[in-house]
């Protein structure tokens, strides 16, 4: 009873000529269409449109590479401190002269690139991107073909190769998103007199990265593994989960990633020139364009 | 004399820089390593106050710095540490301003990669020669007079420009080299001529034709912003001529009376015989300067035939005028910048309040609560404050020390202020993320260790020999079960490892480790792993000859029979003096490859002072701190298992030394030793 009069006061109030009554409605009718675009668009915004993300160990060259590719011209670069996004596009040229242009409008030539710091300390953006964006095309792994000659380098490269390879892979395995992502290992600053070429960038790379997974899987637990109140998953295939590539072989090759659909490729290149000569990027724009495409 | 000045966005890129010699690009990186990174030394940079941080010191280089947070940016200036830049902060504060207001739109965009800021050359070579202008001379009074040898060279070859009949035009600078001069002059007139032929700036200029002019601080700031353009046309049209023709007579028969007179009136009149002289002059070194003072980018050159055609065309006298305008503007500007950093940030925050009317400001109230929660909500220090100081009081409860938590927190709010929260999120869950995001930063080592990689590489090879581990503390921590721990993990991996007594201090610290060592060789036989042995030479014996002696006999001997020795210490109180330094000598005879240092999760705020302790005993023969810089390789935290959530002391003692946490000991059981998986601390500690 008291419910029912409630309900008719109120009815009778919204159909009244009432000043209030015009702008409540004037009020819903304006911000409902606002407010529904507002997030319609937002979401549409990070789903659709193809991502490709830069990675790699600190000096590299992926700023440098980002701004190339987003920009058209190579930018002095310093060590980055946190991520960056832009848009960019296919140039005309890289979709023109391959095989995959039959469908390359300027529409979907254009996609978003993200670079990622390399530092140490700040990977954690970069593996965290590797999860996050679910248009995820394709992941540009930079290294500098020149400090993998080095011991120091080559170590460090590889072990961040091997985390990322890692992610993943696990991704993969746990089939949230069975959409297999492409990995370009770019050999970056092959003008550089003491880089070794893309082959042996390959090559060297497949060695260690089959040493650290053998002295990881030898090396101690993580902290939350088997501890109680720990956060860590209790999977009983463990080791099996953190070994990467074909469980049991003795060598890794990258092609051991194809059975978890990850795809490596690796590609020389390089920003600079020797003297004032441009670089040569052409084929990693060719790897993107293929991949975008897809 | 500045060397370079940059700025550069936090993602890395470049927008803006100007070299006057080449500098080395690793310089400014590791500015960003060490003090943005890894906050090594002393405090981040502090946000929009900008004012004084601390000079960062790089080779022959001293950097200063200063943030332009909302944006991103950072500006460096760059310049060599034998010289005494004091007007470098002005500096850095005036291009902030200046920069920021002159590429607002541009920078705001969050999707632009790089901004066309060419045309910032010309602002910032007006802005070198006001203060440069402003602090030489400051200096210079004392100066002359005192005359002491480290007093900044740019002063110092002022005063001896005076003594000299003759003008010092740049070109000429060279044979002015030759007489007597003391060395660090010397240097800096090196530098002077490298730049302007390198160049062709006439931004050293100033340094040698500078009128000393008498007056106080803020007067004498008028002063010159009068005499600016006068000077300003002169100087280019001297760098002008000295770059068409390489040799410059004419110029520096002008440049004489410039620098003889010295009041203030003249430079007045200078500027008002310019001003009358007509705007052709005027705009015409407008444009060369321009022109000029883009000597780094091949585009520069391009712009300056576009822009003399364009002068040629009839556009000279709004160019004039305009130049004109951008310099008188530039220079109030930059004496409000300079006389009150206070007002300009005022300034910031007034708009919003002043546009008000009640109307406005009852709007901007509902909109600002409306937006806390939906976000996009700019934050100001009031609004951090309170959950902040929450914040703290969490990590203080985690069991991390106050300095810890207290720097966490500034850092939080550095990162924060004046930045919008994101869409749908509220004040305390940005500053939540936040705290996380800075707590994997510093938790995560800078490069991960991996032993075994290590220990292979160098039992390895030609050169092989043992690998040294050593493992410090405090008493009672658990050193010599954490390295039992470590023992047992390396016999699992098949290594010879020789267990070394260097505890000859405290009574049963050798029987001890003997039961220890009992237990493992069962166990690794049983196993059917590696080897262990204990090397003891009693009590009483001096500690690092027994670990000098025992790393010779496991490197030689019956055929380098092992492959790892591990080395157990005794016991300090971080506090004992005399104990304390007697690790040094330890470090230095026995020469590990990694020192440990063995911290208690228990223990609360003792944790920083003893690790800093620690840390500041191990030098090498040269004076230097072991690992560059930081002393020790790395801790090893034990009693984990006992303390839940509150893990707080794992930051503490890395936040006191940028030394990393590579092992934490978790239980009773040899294998109970876990390496550290930073989301999982993070996550104990922010739950
Ligand atoms: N010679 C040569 N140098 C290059 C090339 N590509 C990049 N560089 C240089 O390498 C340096 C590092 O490049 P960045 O792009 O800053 O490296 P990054 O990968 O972004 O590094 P972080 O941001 O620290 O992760 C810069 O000085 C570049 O100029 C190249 O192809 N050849
Ligand atoms: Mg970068």
């Amino acid at each position: 009873m008291e419910q029912q009069s409630v309900l008719r006061d109120w009815a009778t109030w919204a159909f009244s000529p009432s000043l209030s009554v015009i702008v409540v409605t004037v009020l819903i009718t304006l911000l409902v269409p606002l407010i529904l675009h507002y997030l319609l668009h937002r979401q549409s915004d990070s789903t659709d449109v193809p991502t490709f993300l830069l990675i790699g160990p600190s000096g590299g060259g992926k700023t440098s590479l980002f701004t190339l590719f987003t920009n058209g011209t190579l930018s002095t670069t310093h060590t980055s401190q946190l991520p960056h996004t832009a848009t960019c596009r296919l140039p005309s040229s890289t979709s023109d002269s391959s095989d995959f242009e039959s469908e390359v409008s300027p529409r979907n030539s254009e996609f978003v690139l993200l670079d990622t710091p390399g530092h140490g300390k700040l990977r954690h953006h970069a593996l965290t991107s590797l999860t996050s964006p679910s248009a995820l095309k394709g992941l540009i792994f930079v290294v500098d073909s020149a400090a993998v000659s080095s011991a120091q380098g080559l170590t460090e490269a590889a072990e961040f190769l091997h985390d990322v390879l890692l992610v993943l892979q696990k991704r993969y395995v746990r089939g949230k998103r069975t959409v297999a992502v492409p990995v370009l290992v770019a050999a970056n600053k092959q003008d550089v007199f003491t880089s070794l070429p893309a082959g042996l960038v390959k090559s060297r790379l497949e060695e260690e990265v089959g040493k650290v997974r053998l002295t990881k899987s030898k090396g101690l637990l993580d902290s939350g593994i088997g501890m109680q109140g720990g956060a860590g998953e209790d999977d009983g295939d463990e080791e099996e989960g953190n070994w990467l590539g074909e469980f049991g072989a003795k060598e890794f090759a990258f092609a051991q990633m194809e059975e978890y659909g990850i795809d490596v490729a690796v590609v020389g290149g390089r920003l600079k020139g020797e003297g004032d000569e441009a670089g040569q990027v052409k084929e990693w724009w060719d790897w993107i364009g293929g991949n975008l495409s897809r | 004399m500045l060397d370079a000045f940059e700025i550069i966005t936090t993602s890395g890129i470049v927008l803006w820089r100007k070299h006057y010699t080449p500098v080395s690009s690793n310089v400014i990186n590791s500015l960003i390593n060490d003090v943005f990174i890894e906050e090594r030394g002393g405090q981040k940079a502090g946000g929009q106050d900008g004012g004084t941080n601390p000079p960062y010191k790089k080779d022959k280089y001293t950097l200063r710095w200063t943030t332009g947070k909302d944006l991103g940016l950072i500006f460096v200036a760059v310049y060599q540490s034998l010289l005494h830049l004091s007007w470098a902060d002005s500096l850095l504060t005036a291009v902030r301003a200046l920069f920021i207001k002159q590429f607002a739109p541009e920078l705001k965009n969050p999707n632009v990669t790089a901004i066309d800021a060419r045309q910032f050359n010309q602002t910032f070579d007006a802005l070198v020669r006001r203060l440069d202008t402003g602090s030489t001379r400051r200096p210079s009074e004392p100066d002359s007079d005192v005359g002491p040898p480290e007093l900044t060279p740019p002063s110092s070859t002022v005063s001896a420009g005076e003594d000299e009949p003759p003008p010092l035009p740049v070109s000429a600078s060279a044979t002015f080299k030759k007489p007597a001069i003391p060395e660090r002059q010397k240097e800096d007139v090196a530098v002077i001529d490298d730049t302007t032929s390198a160049d062709a700036t006439p931004v050293p200029t100033p340094d040698t034709s500078r009128p000393g002019t008498p007056a106080g601080q803020p007067v004498s700031g008028v002063l010159v912003a009068k005499g600016g353009p006068g000077k300003f046309s002169r100087r280019a049209r001297k760098a002008n001529s000295s770059m068409l023709s390489n040799s410059a007579p004419a110029s520096s028969g002008d440049e004489s009376p410039a620098r003889k007179p010295k009041g203030g009136k003249t430079s007045v009149k200078q500027k008002r015989r310019w001003d009358t002289d007509g705007g052709i002059v005027e705009g015409d070194d407008e444009v060369l300067d321009y022109s000029a003072s883009g000597p780094t980018s091949a585009p520069g050159e391009d712009d300056r035939d576009f822009d003399l055609t364009d002068v040629n065309a009839d556009e000279m006298g709004s160019r004039t005028r305009k130049g004109e305008f951008v310099l008188k503007d530039l220079d109030d500007e930059i004496n409000a910048i300079l006389s009150s950093q206070s007002t300009s940030r005022a300034s910031k925050t007034d708009p919003s309040a002043e546009s008000s009317g009640l109307l406005s400001s009852a709007s901007s109230k509902i909109s600002g609560l409306f937006r806390n929660v939906v976000g996009g909500k700019t934050l100001s220090k009031a609004d951090l404050q309170q959950p902040l100081q929450q914040m703290q009081t969490h990590l203080l409860e985690k069991n991390v020390a106050r300095e810890a938590a207290e720097r966490l927190c500034t850092s939080v709010e550095t990162d924060l202020l004046d930045q919008k929260t994101a869409s749908f999120t509220s004040i305390d869950k940005t500053i939540h993320e936040s705290m996380s995001k800075a707590l994997t930063r510093i938790l995560t080592p800078t490069s991960s260790l991996d032993l075994l990689r290590n220990i292979n590489n160098t039992i390895t090879g030609p050169t092989s020999r043992p690998y040294v581990i050593s493992i410090v503390g405090v008493n009672g921590v658990g050193k010599s079960t954490n390295l039992s721990k470590i023992a047992y993990f390396l016999l699992q991996n098949n290594f010879r490892v020789l267990v070394v007594a260097a505890d000859t201090f405290r009574s049963g610290a050798v029987e001890q480790l003997r039961v220890h060592v009992r237990n493992l060789s069962e166990l690794s036989q049983r196993e059917q792993v590696g080897t262990v042995e204990l090397f003891e030479k009693g009590y009483g014996k001096d500690a690092a000859t027994v670990a000098r002696d025992a790393v010779t006999y496991a490197g030689t001997g019956e055929g380098k029979r092992f492959d790892v020795v591990l080395i157990d210490t005794a016991g300090r109180r971080h506090n004992d003096t005399r104990l304390m330094s007697s690790l040094t000598k330890f470090g230095q005879l026995a020469n590990p490859d990694k020192i440990f240092m063995v911290g208690e999760a228990l223990v609360g705020t003792d944790s920083v002072a003893q690790a800093r302790n620690f840390a500041k005993e191990f030098v090498d023969t040269k004076g230097q701190l072991r690992n560059n810089g930081v002393g020790m390789d790395g801790f090893i935290i034990s009693k984990c298992d006992t303390v839940g959530d509150m893990v707080g002391t794992l930051v503490s003692m890395v936040h006191a030394t940028g030394i990393p946490v590579v092992f934490l000991g978790v239980g009773q059981h040899y294998g109970d030793l876990r390496g550290l998986n930073v989301g999982w601390a993070v996550d104990k500690l922010m739950r």
